[in-house]
């Protein structure tokens, strides 16, 4: 008796926390499909006795959500992709070229970038977007989101790419491939696992970022997901119900994203704060 | 066969663009913003005024500036005292339970992952005072409607559970690994030694993870300077400013009000904080949590 509830106590413990996580997305998930604010609030906890699927109707079509949505999903993959692909030339560069010294103190700037408050550096960053006339277009977003992953996707990268063997490219030299080959054919196919770490935890930073989205881009046809919810939510402040909706459709991607990989995510975020 | 990997051309084709980037949105910026922080510059005009120490002295006489400092120290205590223990104390519960370990985990994981404005979005209608989910829940005990996010007296309290509530499970499956990665052996030699489950977890795992815990608290410090969007998207500050930060005192200056220079002084004071608090804790606090080898 005893030690069935000592076992079982700490389960009852998880569960009440895991209820506290999980408990405001089902209040959404209720709330989305109620007529209106009236109805949350005479019965706030349970299902709706008649399901009102006009709320998700009326959001995608207020809150302009697959224009946000498509912005977002490009941007976040396009910055991505390209802080990848300069990243790894920069890891393959100082981890598999030979040239000493310049090796180990371009790889310490890196280490010093991550040490660096990004957000206090968002007034000089809004002022070089703006000469670079890029102000109010996606570019405004895409390039510094591409600079401000380089030095963890660096990191990451080298660091894998350093426990790869040597002998692999003494054999492609014999081969004849000179360094942007043994690059390309080599090194890259090799370096795939950890790529899709920084990909997944990149492309989580990128979509889920407000500040620079918030004050770098004025036209809503251009806004991202994450402002373009606030924004709704400021204009439908009254309907809650709609709303509810709204924050469905934002956190469902990420969800169904988290439930297919949640291994990679896990490690791949948490590798990337603890090297922080 | 060194030839290929010598080719000077070619490491520098590769390094260069990586190396402009960051010279562009990490170098510069800090060197910009320390120019900027002494000129009384409104980010558009053509010409700069030196203004020397003006800024500092106005923002550091700024009653409003500090009351945003001290929200940032909300958001240190909030963690180091509320969140730490709790976080401590879910691993370990995590940790020792057999069954259903992968769903707790993966569970208490996922707000992180989301955004923290639409995290904020869903947290202001839990908040909300007539319909919202906190005071449907006291109304069951016949409390009062509090207004969460327009009382002064409740504003900042709101924000800082918000920013727990995300933010404690990413925590915990840090300290989780930590605690896994401990050799099962201490852990049995201690039992076979007659301690209980409870001075196993005080007496071995604890002092284990010290280290762990030390970055957990590095990384709350580190999060709590950079703390803006959540208060961006749930008060914007309100009301009355009593829940501005440091990051949302800066903006407001800089973009909403042109004062690009001020802006910047603000910039500088952020990074001087976040210095002085990180050394002050390092040297305080992190010495004896030197790494730990089984």
């Amino acid at each position: 008796m005893i030690r069935t509830v000592k076992k079982g106590l700490p389960h009852v413990v998880l569960l009440g926390y895991l209820c506290v996580i999980l408990f405001p997305f089902l209040f959404v998930l209720f709330s989305s499909v109620k007529k209106d604010n009236n109805s949350i609030a005479l019965n706030p906890f349970g299902i709706p006795q008649e399901l009102v699927w006009n709320n998700y109707v009326e959001a995608w079509v207020n809150a302009k959500i697959s224009t946000y949505f498509f912005n977002s999903l490009y941007i976040s993959i396009l910055a991505s992709v390209v802080s990848i692909l300069i990243a790894s030339m920069f890891a393959f560069a100082v981890t598999r070229m030979r040239h000493g010294k310049w090796n180990t103190i371009l790889f310490s700037l890196m280490l010093l970038g991550m040490l660096i408050p990004n957000n206090a550096l968002m007034l000089p960053i809004y002022i070089i977007v703006s000469k670079l006339h890029i102000l109010d277009t996606h570019l405004a977003l895409i390039i510094p989101y591409i600079a401000n992953a380089i030095p963890f996707t660096a990191i990451i990268l080298a660091a894998f790419m350093r426990s790869l063997p040597s002998e692999i490219e003494e054999a492609a030299v014999m081969d004849g491939l000179k360094a942007p080959g043994i690059f390309a054919k080599i090194i890259v196919p090799l370096t795939v696992p950890a790529m899709v770490t920084v990909f997944i935890v990149n492309f989580l930073g990128n979509w889920n970022e407000f500040l620079l989205a918030n004050y770098f881009l004025k036209d809503d046809e251009l806004r991202t997901l994450p402002v373009g919810m606030v924004q709704f939510r400021d204009q439908y402040q009254m309907n809650y119900a709609q709303m509810s909706a709204g924050i469905v459709y934002s956190v469902l991607p990420v969800v169904v994203i988290y439930a297919i990989l949640q291994e990679k995510i896990i490690e791949g975020v948490t590798a990337g704060s603890v090297k922080g | 066969m060194n030839k290929a990997l010598r080719n000077p051309l070619v490491f520098i084709l590769f390094v260069i663009p990586a190396l402009v980037l960051f010279l562009m949105f990490f170098i510069y910026p800090i060197f910009s913003s320390l120019y900027y922080s002494l000129t009384s510059w409104n980010g558009v005009s053509e010409t700069v005024k030196y203004t020397g120490f003006d800024n500092y002295t106005k923002a550091l006489g700024d009653e409003r500036f500090w009351v945003s400092v001290k929200n940032n120290g909300w958001f240190i205590l909030f963690s180091i005292f509320i969140q730490v223990p709790l976080i401590v104390f879910f691993s370990l519960l995590i940790a020792n339970v057999k069954k259903l370990k992968g769903l707790y985990k993966t569970a208490v994981f996922m707000p992180s992952i989301m955004s923290t404005a639409v995290i904020g979005i869903l947290w202001g209608f839990i908040y909300e005072p007539n319909i919202g989910l906190f005071n449907n829940i006291l109304g069951l005990f016949g409390i009062e409607p509090v207004y969460w996010l327009s009382d002064e007296r409740f504003a900042m309290l709101s924000i800082l559970i918000t920013n727990a509530w995300q933010w404690t499970g990413f925590y915990i499956v840090m300290v989780l690994a930590a605690i896994l990665a401990i050799p099962s052996e201490l852990e049995e030699a201690a039992a076979i030694d007659g301690a209980t489950g409870f001075q196993r977890a005080t007496r071995i795992t604890l002092p284990l993870i010290v280290p762990i815990i030390s970055v957990v608290i590095m990384l709350s410090i580190a999060g709590a300077m950079k703390a803006a969007d959540i208060v961006i998207v749930m008060t914007k500050g309100g009301p009355a400013g009593s829940t501005e930060v440091m990051a949302t005192y800066m903006i407001k200056y800089a973009i909403t009000n042109f004062k690009y220079g001020y802006g910047n002084t603000i910039a500088v004071l952020i990074f001087v904080f976040t210095l002085v608090v990180t050394v002050l804790y390092q040297l305080l606090f992190a010495r004896r949590s030197e790494r730990i080898e089984y």
